[in-house]
């Protein structure tokens, strides 16, 4: 049998980050009146979890950093609607509750090893933190990979200390949508959106990536994926992770359908040419 | 799981749908399913219907009843309640006289409510200063049709939508506001019916037909009176209706001969060959129907649109036969009861005059009691006489003004300068937050009693549900107040004798009773020992006032026309998803999730032109007030016009409307006034008018 | 499966009441059918008629708590429902109760429900206004492994009784039973087949299905069709295989404590805000796409192979609840006149 029920966690920590946005660390608590029947521990890059603010209900998010052994994990969220402006009311040490880990993630067994292409929209960042990690900590002498970034405006940029810590053993490029009059670019930054990099990020490759991954607004997804095509990739070489409100995130609400699947179950990630069907 | 099923009559609007409450064992309301054969909604319901439950169930529901000090409210008992109300209405009548105290009464409320409202307003608290919201809906169709046929009610039945050649729809948004006659509708009119819209929107109907006549806002008559013009110069009237029913019409002809298509294409925006192709349409149809809503009646211009409509059929025949008449859509599920009631200043019961000795006499009789004889005051007039200072009570039971009626700012310091303020209500409202006193009202499911449609059926109401906590029904608490006052004219013992001391004294409820009506799922009225079965068109073989009136109207402009600060024209419109302050519709999460909490409809051009995307903050202004709310960026109202539902206590349209009223019934003229829209700062909320007036 | 010969359907309601809650399909004055609880006392004569509401409330509650927070942790709240039985459902109804047991296969709250019912289904032996079960191969005969019991009405008003399943051999036991001879099974077979040939001709269903999944009409159609979609989820409401649902919290405070209910209530697919996220993005928004979405759940091939069946299972109750005429029958026909 499913279980709706979640685990109770800890608000340990937040940290502002970007616009409107903070990256939280939670804590599984054990006191739950049952042995929990998640399995936190499976996590994987990609995957996401439902956080419940008690008072006003629950919504998707996906794990920055998985849960640990001491049941620890961290998630970026950004103030959008009722409940993420709720609990960012709240204080540290407050009770909430969280279930997960659900959907399939990132197809690792396309990325080990592999050339990458990451690119990313404003909070779409925020599923691949996970996997960059990852990727950075095992990557092959021969590997490349490459992150295009592209945020709305400087402030609006997240995971700053995370993409200076990468920065020493990925390329990345940060696309800036509007930027101030006096601002100066740095040598990685650019004025536009991600989709006008891509050219650029592809040369830096001296052997073509083996996959690509997006995530970010749809629209941008899926004119790189058709930019990336055009680039000479497979449609079953491109990942891409969706948005959809969930309610349950075990495929009964139906809030997240796409055709006749369910984004929680089905996806949150799936590949181009999967995807090119059902949008 | 469902242990009973109560059969019951919808309480949003004022098409009267057949709707059945699920009980369980526990005796709560589970949900509701739509009556399979009834006579009107045949197994439908709308969004709004659907819904019932959540307003119904809400933890947010009053329980007992409250007391105000300072801002905040105590539980007191029914006791302490009925005393403070009885002691100050008793010490303000001593001081001030009758003329300063009242009631509005409401249009929600069942018809055994309203009577007992009025009749506690007349015999008890000696007053006529008794109203309710028919005032800013169909106030100018009470008093319009009343003019040129004699009786201000729908003349047809809902069943004639499948009974007719063609329907005009007149500034009425029927699929919206009325669902399930909408519906009929859009099926008369998939089956070949011919359909007409004139409405300054793209509503949904207009976007169902070629004839759509988008003309401008308050330019009705004009509209109309080019449409007479054309019948008459072409001899497409009836001339043997008009010859033996008719007066009136040789003056007309006169009045409208010069009043050609060409000369009002600039004042209406609609194509002289529309306005001909219309006429010929709707005066060669063998049968014709018009339905018409607030955007004829809600002008400074109100009751002569009305009137100018009456022409129309009359100059076709089109009246006092199947598929035909002159049919206002009315908004609440009891407007139309209230109304016959008398819970208006002017006339008893039954469309009695106050003024008329006879009447008098018979009502002071029948009651065996002194009644009032001043005329009474309009709701507006309570509020506005509030704020002078020369009212000091009032009563007020299931109306939100404070949300619905125009010019909220006034309507606010007028209610806050009372010197008692009584809200019987099922949930917090803006008003009730001013109440001295609240009362828990008792929901419509928890009582027995009658509602009539807008086609005039009155349809019985059965109680499912005991009232929530210590809630009552209106005419209960109005019965225990009379008590507490000393009086013991409200002493009824159930709904049933409400009912028949009311019919008795109302002559097109005479021969109506509690078992007639649900035997024959609801009769319409007139039913008299004459037509004992009930009426379903009116005026067929002969007017109340003998012969119906032609009556000459002429277009009046709108009050405030745009100018270089207010550039937009602002209407008001509604929502499917939301009933009038929302206060029940809002309480379920399905509808509330359906749109933000306040928005302005702007045609993309517009938004462009002020730099606003859809969904993004916007501020609204006019010379009355501010709000701040999402644009919602839609072909759907022409290039210059912005459109606001005012459902939204967050940001209420009402801040922004003209209080210019129409000088026959003090209709405010709600569908237009003149605003300057704004963008706000990108990823800004809007604040809510509470936040705006520092009032948190 | 067993076949037996029961003169008195009463002794059949009674013994089930021993050990069930019993609840039957009942027809008041105004013809409107409802399912209500029967008691030992009196027990209304069994009618084939479709109720209003489908059965799906009894396992799929409309409005159902989930759990509570107790501002420790979450507790699961399960239903704990007595054994009941649903007597006399219609083919058509058992079948989406099939649909949805499928869907809800491993929902804990629903099969709490679903566990503790006997379904005794009843034959229709005449076609009813709106339905069309035959098309979408749902009834009028109830399928044998969508219910415990089937009851089909002869002649002579003696009853014939099916067991197909152990539940219903088990619920059965104790009643004396004459065995019927098969060639009953044969006169069923005949009367149902007859009923079949009486139903009018759907052929346009069959067409419209085929149309609707070449991939052939373009949204143009659904735009013009979702014009008269009011949202009102009457539709959804009423179709006994709709499912989707949404979530919310509820505080009650009370003087000493403070809980927090999650509960899931009944959703529709038709809603404009219905896939709308916190940011507004909304994939749905356009509202023939809400239309099509649904009828595609209801008749898309992927849908078929996924359950083995259509989603639709023929009841009609779209089609005289809808207030924008765009129902079952009416959309069908615009698929093959318009599409």
């Amino acid at each position: 049998m499913l279980n709706h029920t979640p685990d109770a966690i800890e608000l340990v920590d937040y940290i502002d980050d970007g616009e409107k946005a903070r990256h939280y660390q939670f804590r599984l608590r054990n006191i739950t009146s049952q042995a929990t029947t998640y399995d936190w521990q499976s996590a994987q890059p990609g995957q996401f979890f439902m956080l419940n603010v008690p008072s006003i209900g629950e919504a998707a998010f996906t794990f920055t950093e998985p849960p640990n052994e001491q049941g620890e994990f961290r998630a970026l969220i950004r103030q959008m609607g009722k409940l993420t402006h709720t609990l960012f009311t709240l204080p540290k040490g407050e009770i909430l509750g969280a279930r997960g880990p659900f959907g399939h993630g990132w197809p690792l067994e396309e990325i080990i090893g592999k050339n990458i292409i990451i690119i990313a929209g404003g909070c779409g960042l925020a599923p691949l933190v996970n996997l960059i990690n990852g990727l950075i900590d095992n990557l092959a002498d021969d590997q490349r990979v490459v992150l295009v970034y592209g945020a709305q405006s400087k402030r609006a940029q997240l995971l700053s200390p995370e993409r200076e810590r990468w920065q020493a053993h990925i390329k990345i490029y940060n696309t800036l949508n509007e930027i101030k009059d006096q601002y100066t670019l740095a040598e990685n930054e650019s004025q536009g959106t991600p989709l006008d990099i891509i050219d650029t990020a592809m040369s830096a490759f001296t052997k073509p990536p083996a996959t690509a991954l997006l995530c970010g607004p749809e629209i941008m997804m899926y004119r790189a994926a058709k930019q990336l095509v055009n680039k000479g990739m497979t449609n079953d070489a491109i990942f891409l992770a969706i948005e959809r409100r969930m309610h349950c995130a075990v495929g009964l609400c139906g809030h997240c359908y796409l055709h006749e699947h369910y984004v929680c179950k089905k996806g949150p990630t799936f590949s181009w040419q999967e995807l090119q069907s059902l949008v | 799981m469902c242990a009973d099923l109560v059969k019951t009559i919808c309480p949003f609007c004022g098409v009267g749908c057949g709707m059945c409450l699920k009980i369980n064992e526990q005796g709560q309301l589970l949900s509701v399913e739509p009556q399979q054969n009834h006579p009107i909604s045949q197994g439908k319901l709308c969004e709004k219907g659907w819904s019932t439950p959540y307003a119904i169930n809400t933890n947010e529901r009053i329980t007992q009843p409250l007391k105000r000090i300072n801002k905040k409210f105590y539980p007191i008992s029914w006791q302490e309640a009925l005393t403070t109300i009885a002691c100050e209405l008793t010490s303000i009548i001593d001081e001030s006289g009758s003329q300063t105290v009242g009631i509005i009464s409401s249009a929600r409320a069942s018809n055994e409510d309203n009577y007992a409202a009025q009749k506690f307003a007349r015999a008890v608290l000696k007053t006529n200063n008794i109203d309710h919201c028919a005032r800013i809906c169909h106030s100018p169709t009470v008093a319009g049709l009343k003019q040129s046929l004699g009786s201000g009610a729908m003349t047809n039945s809902a069943k004639d939508i499948f009974d007719t050649d063609l329907i005009l729809v007149f500034g009425a948004d029927p699929t919206e506001n009325h669902s399930i006659l909408g519906g009929h509708i859009m099926q008369a009119h998939a089956q070949g019916t011919e359909l007409i819209v004139v409405d300054p929107r793209v509503t949904r109907l207009a976007k169902l037909t070629s004839m759509h006549l988008q003309l401008k806002l308050g330019s009705n008559i004009a509209l109309i009176n080019a449409l007479l013009h054309v019948i008459i110069k072409e001899q497409w009237f009836d001339k043997n209706f008009i010859s033996s029913r008719t007066q009136g019409f040789e003056q007309l002809a006169l009045h409208v001969k010069d009043i050609t298509p060409e000369s009002v294409e600039s004042i209406t925006g609609v194509s002289a060959e529309l306005i001909r192709t219309t006429a010929r349409a709707y005066s060669q149809a063998k049968r014709a129907m018009i339905f018409y809503g607030m955007g004829i009646t809600q002008y400074v211009s109100g009751t002569n649109n009305v009137i100018s409509l009456a022409n129309l059929a009359l100059s076709c025949g089109h009246i006092g036969k199947v598929g035909t008449g002159v049919n206002p859509l009315r908004g609440q599920n009891n407007v139309q009861g209230a109304c016959d009631m008398g819970c208006l200043p002017n006339v008893f019961p039954g469309y009695q005059g106050v003024a008329e000795l006879e009447s008098q006499e018979k009502f002071s009789n029948a009651w065996g009691a002194k009644i009032a004889q001043q005329p009474g005051l309009t709701s507006l007039g309570m509020t506005k006489a509030a704020q002078s200072g020369d009212f000091h009570a009032l009563l007020l039971f299931g109306e939100d003004p404070v949300v619905t009626d125009p010019d909220q700012n006034h309507v606010k310091s007028s209610l806050k300068n009372l010197d008692l303020l009584v809200v019987a209500e099922l949930t917090m409202t803006e008003t009730a937050k001013l109440a001295d006193i609240i009362l828990p009202a008792a929901s419509f499911a928890e009582k027995d009693g009658t509602f009539t449609n807008c086609e005039r059926r009155v349809q019985k109401v059965n109680q499912a549900l005991a009232p929530r906590g210590e809630a009552k029904g209106d005419w209960q608490w109005l019965q225990a107040l009379a008590k507490q006052m000393g009086s013991q004219l409200l002493n009824w013992q159930n709904s049933e004798e409400v009912f028949n001391e009311m019919a008795s004294l109302t002559p097109d409820y005479q021969a109506m009773t509690y078992q007639k009506i649900s035997d024959n799922s609801g009769l319409q009225w007139p039913c008299t020992f004459d037509a004992p079965e009930g009426t379903s068109i009116l005026h067929q073989q002969s007017f109340p006032i003998g012969r119906a009136r032609f009556i000459c109207v002429n277009h009046v402009d709108i009050d405030e026309p745009i100018d270089d600060l207010f550039p937009l024209l602002l209407t008001t419109n509604r929502l499917h998803f939301h009933y009038g302050c929302g206060s029940m519709t809002r309480k379920s999460p399905l509808l509330e999730r359906e749109t933000p909490p306040g928005l302005l409809f702007i045609n993309p051009i517009d938004a462009q032109a002020l730099d606003i995307t859809h969904q993004a903050p916007v501020s609204i202004k006019s010379r009355r007030g501010y709000v701040e709310t999402r644009a919602m960026l839609s072909d759907d109202v022409p290039v210059g016009l912005v459109a606001m539902p005012y459902h939204f206590k967050e940001a209420p349209s009402n801040q922004l409307t003209n209080t210019a009223q129409d000088p026959v019934t003090k209709m405010p003229e709600l569908k237009a006034c003149a605003v300057a829209v704004t963008p706000l700062a990108k990823g800004q909320p809007p604040k809510t008018i509470q936040q705006l007036q520092g009032e948190q | 499966m067993e076949i037996y010969l029961l003169d008195n359907l009463d002794l059949l309601q009674q013994h089930l009441l021993i050990q069930h809650q019993l609840y039957q399909v009942i027809e008041d004055d105004n013809g409107q059918c409802s399912w209500q609880q029967q008691t030992k006392e009196g027990n209304a004569p069994l009618i084939a008629k479709l109720p209003q509401s489908s059965a799906k409330d009894f396992f799929f509650a409309e409005h159902e708590n989930l759990l509570i927070f107790n501002g420790e942790y979450f507790q699961e709240t399960l239903p704990k429902p007595a054994p009941f039985v649903l007597f006399g459902a219609l083919s058509c109804d058992l079948t989406a109760i099939s649909y949805q047991d499928k869907f809800f296969k491993d929902d804990p709250y629903y099969q709490a429900r679903r566990q503790h019912c006997l379904l005794v289904g009843l034959d229709c032996v005449r076609p009813c206004q709106q339905g069309f079960c035959p098309t979408v191969d749902a009834g009028p005969g109830v399928r044998e492994q969508s219910a415990d019991i089937i009851l089909h009405p002869l002649e002579n008003q003696q009853w014939l009784v099916i067991t197909t399943s152990d539940k219903g051999s088990e619920a059965v036991k104790g009643l004396a039973l004459s065995v019927a001879h098969w060639h009953l099974l044969t006169q069923r077979d005949l009367v149902l087949h007859q009923c079949e040939q009486d139903f009018p001709d759907n052929t346009y269903i069959t067409q419209a299905i085929d149309k609707l999944n070449s991939g052939e009409i373009k949204d143009s159609f659904w735009q013009q069709l979702a014009v008269q979609c009011l949202g009102c989820s009457g539709c959804t409401t009423l179709c006994p295989t709709c499912s989707c649902y949404s979530t919310r919290s509820i505080t009650v405070e009370s003087e000493q404590k403070k809980v927090i209910k999650q509960q899931r209530f009944w959703d529709s697919c038709l809603y404009e805000g219905f896939q709308r996220e916190a940011s507004f993005h909304n994939p749905s928004s356009d509202a023939g796409k809400r239309v099509q979405r649904f009828w595609h759940h209801k008749f898309g091939n992927e849908f078929f192979t996924e359950f083995n069946r259509h989603g639709c299972v023929g009841c009609g109750r779209c089609e005289q609840t809808c207030p924008g005429v765009i129902g079952i029958h009416s959309v069908m026909k615009r698929i093959n006149s318009d599409a």
